[in-house]
C-alpha cells in the first residue's frame, strides 16, 4: 500500500530536487492516494484473505448479504473472491505495460531528440506513425492470430505496450528538446561530461514528473484496453482479470437477469482506480505547469466603492495617484506597492525607473485595474481628470470605483497600454488588422466598415509601418515592427494617457532609438501624456521629464530629469546612475582591476602585448 | 601563458526556405587572440554572430572553416583532450544556466572531479569563497534560492573549477539587476588579475565593453567592421556602423537630442570597409 | 504548401506502414492461418479453387516457396485494386462488400459522435477553464471517473437502465428489422432512434478527455500576456474569452486530435459489439470469432484508412486555424 504520511508532510519553504518532484499535498492527491491504496491491497493482499474464487457451490446467484458480502456468480462462485483475483490480474498487466510502454517511449523519445538529427528525424518518423495507426484494432488483429493457448498474460502485455507507447515518446520528445537547448546542458558540456551522463544526470531528473505522469497515463490505458480484449474473449487465457471478469458476467446475462453484484463492482473498480490514477496525474501536471494549481476561490465580489475622486489640482494635470497601496494577499501579505502618490500632466513623460521585483509593474496595472488576485488595493485612489468638454470642466472620475462596465469602456478610450515583450502581446492567430480593429468595433460601434480601416491605416502611417502588414500575422514582423504596430494600437482611440511598460527593452539598441523618436514624435504631435516604465535610468534622464524612482513598492525620489542627473538626492538613485558606466565620461565607480570603488591606476596593468591583431 | 588563436572563423548555418536550403553566414571570417590577463570584448547586436563565436570558443558549435589554436605556456598546441581544463565558459542566463535539481555543491563539485582536481565539500566552498560568497552556507543549496547575482557567481566560479586560463563570458550580466551588474564584473576583473586570464567578454553594451575591456571587436552581421583599444575604438570611432551604435546608446548628458536612424542606413554602414585601429588602415570586405 | 506537401507524405508513409504490417504480422505469428481457413471453408462446403488459396496465400504468407519480396508486391497490387479477399464467414461474399455495408454505419455513428463529444467537450473546457477559481473548478475531477470507466461496462449500464428497466431505447441493433433499409423519413428516423445510446456511451465516455484539455490549456493561456492586452484594450469579457483564450488553447486540443481519436475508435469497436450494432467493429469480432482472416485484415486496413483519412482532415484545419503553420511549415 501507498505510504500516506511520506506525502502528507508539507516539505519546507525552498523545495527543489528530489522534493520538488514531490506532488504538492491536495485534497485530490489524498482522495486519489486513497483510490488507489485500496485497490492495490485488494490486488496484492485480498487474493490471501479470501476463499478459492473457482470454488463453485451450488447457490447460483445469490444477493448480496452474509457469508457472501457481494453474493455469488452464476455458479455459485464468491465475487470477493473472484474480485480479488482479477484485481491483481489486472494490475500485473497494467504494471507490466507501464513499465515496457514508459521505457520503449523513454527510448525513443528521450534519446532520440538528445541525438538529434537523423536518429531523432527516424524515431520521430516512426513514433507518429505508430501514434496514428489505430491501436486496438491492431492488438485485435496481432492477438486473434496468437492461438488461444499461446496467449498469455506476457504476450498480451507485450502487445499493449508496442501499441502503446507512441503517445508518451511525443511528449516526452517535444520536452528533451527543450531541455538539451538549456545553457545547463551546455554548461555541463563544457565542464566536460560525457553524453550519458548528460542525458542521465542532468536531463533526466527535469524528465522525471512527466515520466511519472506518461506512466500512469500507460497503466490506465492497460488496464482499459485489457478489460476490453477480455470483455471481446481475446486477453489472457491463463490469467483471470477484471475484463474477464466482466465478460463471464455478460455471457452469463448477469445483468439481464438483475444480478448487478456480478457485473458493476469490476467495473467500478477499473473505472475507481483510473480516477485515482487520474487524480494523481493531477498533481502531477500542477509540478509540470505551475500555473495549473488550484487557486483560493474568488472572493464573492469587491466590495463596492464609493466614488471619491480627488479634485484637479489644474487643468494640466490628466492622472492623479493618491497614496495607493498594492498587497499581494497571500499567506504572508506582500505590499508591492506601498503608500505611492504621482501626478501626470498632460503631454509629458513621466518615468517610472526601479528594478525587478520594486513593484513598478504592479503600479501601472493597479492604476488600470488591471492587478489580478492575489493582488489587491488596500488603500489610496486613482483618479482620471478628463479633458475639458464643450461645456466647460471634464469629469474626475475615480478609476477604483468604476463598475465593471464604465471600466471596460474606460479603458483604451482614456488610458491606453503598451505592454512589456513585443514578442507576447499580439494574440498569435488573429491578423494585426483584427486586432486593431476590434478596438473600434468595441468602443465605436457606430464606425462603418471603411471607417475602421481608414483609421487603422492612419495609424499604422503614424508609427511608420507599411499599411500592407494590416493582413499579417504577429510571427511575421520583426520585434520593432510589433512594437510599433502596439503603439499604434494605442493610439487607435486618440487616449489621453499612455502607460508604457519596457517598451524597448527585448530590442536592440538601434531599433530602441527609431522607437522611441517615434514615441516623441507623437507625443509632440498628438499631445499624449505618457507613463514610462524601465529599469534603465539614463534611457530615463534623456527622454523623460520627470522622473519617479522605485525601491521595494516606495518612491524614493521624485524630480524633474534634469535636477535628478544633476543633483540625484536619494543614495539609491545615485547607486543606479554610478551602476551604468558612462560611455565617453569618466569611469565612475567601474573599476577593472578590483572590487574596492576607489578609482585605480591603470599603469599597474600588464602593458599591451599581442591582443587583437 | 596559454594563449588562444582564432583564426578565420567562419560559420555557416543552413536554414529551410520553401523547399531550398539557403546557407546563412552567421560568423564571417573573424579572427582574433586571446592573451593572458587581458581582455577582448566583442561587441554586437543580436544576429551578429557573437554569441556563436562564444558557442565555437566553448566547442558547442564546429566552426564551419577556420581555426581555434590553444597554446600552452610551453609553447606547445594543447592536446585536445585538455582544451576543456584550459577554456571554460560563463552563459548569459544564470537563471537557465544553473540545473534546478541539483545543489551548488554537485554544479562545482563535478567539473572540479572530471578536470582531475580536489573536490570534496571543502573544496567546493573554497571555491566559492573566491567568488566571493558565503561558501558553507550556499553549497548545499539549490539554484532557485539564490539571487541572480549569487547565481551568475556560482557560474563564474564553475568555470574557474577547472583551473581555465582562458574565459568565455558571454553577456555575463545582460540578465542582471543594473545594481549588481558592476558588482561581477569586478568580481571578474578580480579574477583576471589573480589569475591572469585570458577573457572574451561578449556583450551589446559599449559602455561596459569600453571599460572592463582592453581591445573591442564591432561586430556587424558576423564580420568585424572595427577593431582596436577599447579607448579609441568608443572615443574615436572610425565605422560608420560604430558610430550609429554609439549614437543609439542613451545619453542623459545629450538630453532633448533628435536622433534619427534609418534602418537603411545602417545596412549601408553595415556594409562599408572595416577599420583596424592598430594599422590605422582601411581593410577591403573580402566577398 | 510546404505544410501540406509534407503532410501529405506523411500520411502516405503512415498507410505504407498499416498495409506493411498487415503482410508481416501473420507471417510472423505462429500456426498456419492459411490452412485453418482452408479446412473452415471446406467444412462450410465451399469450393476451394487454386486462385483463392492464391489470394489467402498472399494474404497471410504460406510456405508456398515464392520468395518474401514478390509476395509482398503482389500483396500490394491486391491492395491496390480493392481486392481484400473473400470471407470465409460469409463465403463467398467479397470482403469489399461486406465492408461496404458496414462502413456508413461506424462511420456515421463514431464521426458524429466524436463531432459532438469535440464540441461539447471545448465548449465545456473553455468555460470551466475562464471561470477558474470559482465552484466549477470541483467539477474537473469528477471528469476524471468518466474517463475511466470502460466504455463496455458503461453501455451494458446504460442499457440495463435505460432500455431494458425503462424502455426508452431499443436493446441492440442499427434500425426497426421490420423496415427496409432506404432514403426515407422512418428508416432515417428509426436509425437515430437506435444510434442514440450508442452514440451516447461513446460522447460521455470521451467527453472528459477534451473538457480537461481544454480547461487545462484555458488556465494556461488566460495567463498569456495577449490576454491581459484585450483586458487592457477593454474588450468584453465573452469575445476575450473567445477570440483571444480559447482560440490559442484550442489548438493542442486540435493538434492532439490523433491520440484521442484512437481511443474513441477503439471504444467504439467494443460499444457496437454491445449493441450488435450492424457497424465494422462488430464485423471485426465476427470475422475474430470465426477465424476469418481475411475480413479481419481488410476492416483493420480500412479503420486505419479512416483514422488516417481523419487525422489528415483534422492537420489541414489545423494549418487553417494556426497561422503560424502557413509560412514556417
Amino acid at each position: 500500500m501507498t505510504n500516506l504520511s511520506a506525502v502528507t508532510v508539507e516539505p519546507p519553504r525552498g523545495r527543489a530536487g528530489w522534493r520538488s518532484m514531490l506532488p504538492r499535498w491536495s485534497p485530490k492527491l489524498g482522495v486519489g492516494l486513497v483510490l488507489i491504496g485500496l485497490i492495490t491491497f485488494l490486488g496484492v493482499v485480498g487474493p490471501f484473505l479470501v476463499g478459492d474464487p473457482n470454488t463453485i457451490r451450488d447457490i447460483s446467484l445469490t444477493a448480496p448479504g452474509g457469508e457472501f458480502w457481494l453474493g455469488t456468480t452464476q455458479t455459485g462462485q464468491d465475487i470477493v473472491a473472484q474480485l480479488a483475483h482479477a484485481t491483481r490480474g489486472s494490475l500485473y498487466i497494467g504494471l507490466l505495460v507501464g513499465v515496457m510502454a514508459t521505457a520503449l517511449s523513454a527510448l525513443f523519445g528521450i534519446v532520440g531528440s538528445y541525438v538529434g538529427g537523423y536518429v531523432d528525424e527516424g524515431f520521430s518518423l516512426f513514433s507518429n506513425v505508430m501514434l496514428v495507426i489505430p491501436g486496438l484494432p491492431l492488438v485485435i488483429v496481432i492477438s486473434a492470430f496468437v492461438p488461444a493457448d499461446q496467449r498469455g498474460s506476457w504476450t498480451i502485455a507485450v502487445v499493449l505496450a508496442i501499441t502503446g507507447w507512441a503517445a508518451s515518446a511525443r511528449v516526452l520528445r517535444a520536452q528533451t528538446l527543450s531541455l538539451r537547448n538549456r545553457d545547463y546542458v551546455a554548461a555541463a558540456k563544457v565542464s566536460g561530461e560525457k553524453p550519458w551522463r548528460v542525458i542521465t544526470i542532468e536531463i533526466l531528473p527535469n524528465l522525471l514528473p512527466l515520466l511519472a505522469s506518461q506512466f500512469v497515463f500507460s497503466v490506465i490505458y492497460a488496464i482499459l484496453s485489457e478489460a476490453g480484449l477480455s470483455f471481446l474473449g481475446l486477453g489472457a487465457s491463463n490469467s483471470s482479470t477484471l475484463g474477464t471478469m466482466l465478460y463471464y458476467a455478460q455471457n452469463g446475462f448477469a445483468l439481464q437477469r438483475d444480478a448487478w453484484w456480478w457485473f458493476v463492482p469490476p467495473g467500478l473498480i477499473i473505472a475507481l482506480f483510473g480516477c485515482g490514477l487520474a487524480l494523481v496525474n493531477f498533481s502531477i501536471d500542477e509540478i509540470i505547469n505551475p500555473k495549473l494549481r488550484d487557486i483560493p476561490r474568488r472572493a464573492a465580489a469587491e466590495a463596492v466603492r464609493v466614488p471619491d475622486p480627488v479634485k484637479r489640482p489644474d487643468d494640466d494635470v490628466v492622472l492623479t495617484v493618491e497614496n495607493l497601496s498594492v498587497v499581494y494577499q497571500v499567506e504572508n501579505p506582500v505590499h508591492a506597492v506601498k503608500d505611492v502618490s504621482i501626478t501626470l500632466r498632460r503631454g509629458e513623460i513621466l518615468g517610472l525607473a526601479g528594478e525587478s521585483g520594486c513593484g513598478k509593474t504592479t503600479l501601472a496595472y493597479a492604476i488600470n485595474r488591471l492587478h489580478r488576485p492575489p493582488a489587491e488595493v488596500t488603500t489610496g485612489s486613482v483618479t482620471f481628470h478628463d479633458l475639458p468638454g464643450q461645456d466647460g470642466a471634464g469629469d474626475d472620475v475615480d478609476v477604483l470605483a468604476l463598475t465593471p462596465e464604465e471600466l471596460r469602456a474606460f479603458r483604451w478610450s482614456k488610458l491606453s497600454m503598451v505592454f512589456q515583450g513585443a514578442m507576447n502581446a499580439l494574440n498569435p492567430v488573429l491578423s494585426i488588422k483584427a486586432q486593431l480593429e476590434d478596438v473600434l468595433t468595441t468602443h465605436r460601434p457606430e464606425m462603418t466598415k471603411a471607417q475602421r480601416k481608414a483609421k487603422c491605416e492612419e495609424v499604422l502611417k503614424l508609427v511608420g509601418v507599411d499599411v500592407r502588414r494590416l493582413s499579417s500575422f504577429p510571427h511575421e514582423l520583426s520585434g520593432g515592427m510589433r512594437q510599433r504596430v502596439m503603439i499604434a494600437m494605442a493610439l487607435l482611440l486618440d487616449p489621453q494617457v499612455m502607460i508604457m511598460d519596457e517598451p524597448t527593452t527585448a530590442l536592440d539598441v538601434v531599433v530602441q532609438r527609431g522607437i522611441l523618436r517615434e514615441i516623441l514624435r507623437l507625443r509632440d504631435e498628438i499631445g499624449f501624456a505618457v507613463l514610462f516604465i524601465t529599469h534603465d535610468l539614463p534611457l530615463l534622464l534623456e527622454l523623460a521629464d520627470r522622473i519617479a524612482v522605485m525601491k521595494e513598492g516606495e518612491v524614493v525620489e521624485y524630480a524633474e530629469a534634469q535636477r535628478m542627473f544633476e543633483r540625484p538626492a536619494h543614495p539609491y538613485t545615485r547607486q543606479l546612475l554610478d551602476s551604468f558606466p558612462s560611455l565617453t565620461g569618466e569611469r565612475g565607480s567601474f573599476v577593472r582591476s578590483g572590487e574596492q570603488m576607489t578609482p585605480v591606476d591603470r599603469s599597474g596593468e600588464p602593458t599591451p602585448s599581442g591582443g587583437v591583431r | 601563458m596559454t594563449t588562444l588563436e582564432a583564426r578565420e572563423l567562419v560559420k555557416d548555418f543552413h536554414v529551410r526556405v520553401g523547399l531550398r536550403r539557403v546557407r546563412l553566414r552567421a560568423v564571417d571570417n573573424v579572427s582574433f587572440t586571446l592573451t593572458p590577463g587581458r581582455t577582448v570584448a566583442l561587441v554586437g547586436e543580436s544576429g551578429s554572430g557573437k554569441s556563436t563565436i562564444a558557442r565555437m570558443i566553448a566547442r558547442l558549435e564546429k566552426p564551419s572553416d577556420g581555426a581555434i589554436t590553444l597554446t600552452g605556456p610551453d609553447g606547445q598546441r594543447v592536446a585536445e583532450r585538455r582544451y576543456r581544463d584550459n577554456v571554460q565558459m560563463v552563459f548569459q542566463d544564470p537563471f537557465a544556466s544553473l540545473n534546478p535539481f541539483h545543489t551548488i555543491e554537485h554544479h562545482l563539485a563535478r567539473p572540479l572531479k572530471l578536470h582531475g582536481q580536489p573536490h570534496g565539500w571543502e573544496d567546493v566552498v573554497q571555491l566559492l569563497e573566491r567568488v566571493s560568497l558565503p561558501g558553507r552556507d550556499i553549497a548545499g543549496r539549490r539554484p532557485h534560492e539564490l539571487s541572480g547575482g549569487q547565481r551568475q557567481r556560482v557560474a563564474i566560479a564553475r568555470a574557474l573549477a577547472p583551473g581555465a586560463k582562458v574565459v568565455v563570458a558571454d553577456e555575463p550580466v545582460s540578465m542582471l539587476d543594473v545594481s549588481i551588474r558592476l558588482g561581477v564584473l569586478n568580481l571578474m576583473a578580480r579574477l583576471q588579475r589573480e589569475e591572469n586570464l585570458a577573457v572574451l567578454y561578449i556583450t551589446h553594451d559599449l559602455a561596459t565593453a569600453r571599460h572592463f575591456s582592453d581591445d573591442i571587436l564591432v561586430l556587424y552581421k558576423g564580420r568585424v567592421v572595427e577593431r582596436g583599444p577599447a579607448d579609441d575604438v568608443i572615443l574615436n570611432p572610425q565605422h560608420p556602423y560604430t558610430k550609429i551604435l554609439a549614437s543609439a546608446a542613451p545619453n542623459p548628458e545629450a538630453r532633448g537630442r533628435n536622433v534619427d536612424i534609418d534602418p537603411a542606413d545602417v545596412e549601408r554602414a553595415g556594409a562599408a570597409a572595416a577599420f583596424d585601429h592598430n594599422t590605422g588602415a582601411w581593410e577591403e570586405v573580402p566577398t | 504548401m510546404r505544410y501540406y506537401a509534407r503532410k501529405f507524405a506523411f500520411y502516405l508513409v503512415a498507410l505504407w506502414a498499416a498495409l506493411t504490417l498487415n503482410f508481416f504480422i501473420p507471417r510472423l505469428m505462429p500456426g498456419n492461418p492459411v490452412d485453418i481457413l482452408m479446412a473452415k471453408l471446406a467444412q462450410r462446403g465451399g469450393t476451394v479453387d487454386p486462385s483463392a488459396r492464391r489470394a489467402y496465400e498472399l494474404l497471410l504468407g504460406a510456405n508456398s516457396g515464392e520468395s518474401l519480396l514478390d509476395q509482398y508486391f503482389s500483396y500490394l497490387g491486391n491492395m491496390f485494386r480493392g481486392d481484400l479477399g473473400i470471407s470465409v464467414s460469409s463465403f463467398p461474399t467479397p470482403v469489399s462488400q461486406i465492408i461496404a455495408e458496414a462502413l456508413p454505419w461506424t462511420l456515421m455513428l463514431v464521426g458524429i459522435a466524436t463531432f459532438l463529444s469535440f464540441v461539447l467537450g471545448i465548449a465545456l473546457g473553455t468555460f470551466v477553464g475562464w471561470r477558474r477559481g470559482t465552484w466549477l473548478d470541483s467539477l474537473v475531477p469528477a471528469t476524471t471517473v468518466l474517463a475511466a470507466v470502460p466504455y463496455f461496462w458503461l453501455a451494458l449500464i446504460l442499457v440495463a437502465v435505460l432500455s431494458s428497466a425503462w424502455g426508452w431505447f431499443p436493446l441492440q441493433g442499427g434500425y426497426d428489422v421490420v423496415l427496409w433499409p432506404g432514403w426515407n423519413a422512418d428508416f432515417i428516423g428509426s436509425a437515430i432512434y437506435y444510434g442514440t445510446l450508442p452514440a451516447l456511451t461513446i460522447v460521455i465516455s470521451s467527453v472528459g478527455g477534451w473538457l480537461l484539455g481544454m480547461r487545462n490549456m484555458m488556465v494556461s493561456t488566460t495567463a498569456e500576456d495577449y490576454v491581459l492586452t484585450a483586458k487592457a484594450k477593454g474588450l468584453r469579457d465573452s469575445r476575450i474569452m473567445i477570440k483571444y483564450a480559447a482560440r490559442n488553447a484550442v489548438l493542442p486540443s486540435v493538434a492532439g486530435f490523433a491520440i484521442s481519436l484512437g481511443f474513441v475508435v477503439a471504444g467504439s469497436i467494443i460499444t457496437e459489439q454491445v449493441f450488435s450494432y450492424p457497424g465494422i467493429g462488430s464485423k471485426l469480432l465476427q470475422a475474430v470469432q470465426n477465424n476469418d482472416y481475411a475480413l479481419m485484415q481488410g476492416i483493420f486496413l480500412v479503420i486505419t484508412v479512416a483514422v488516417l483519412g481523419a487525422n489528415l482532415v483534422v492537420d489541414l484545419l489545423y494549418a487553417v486555424i494556426d497561422p503560424r503553420t502557413r509560412v514556417s511549415g
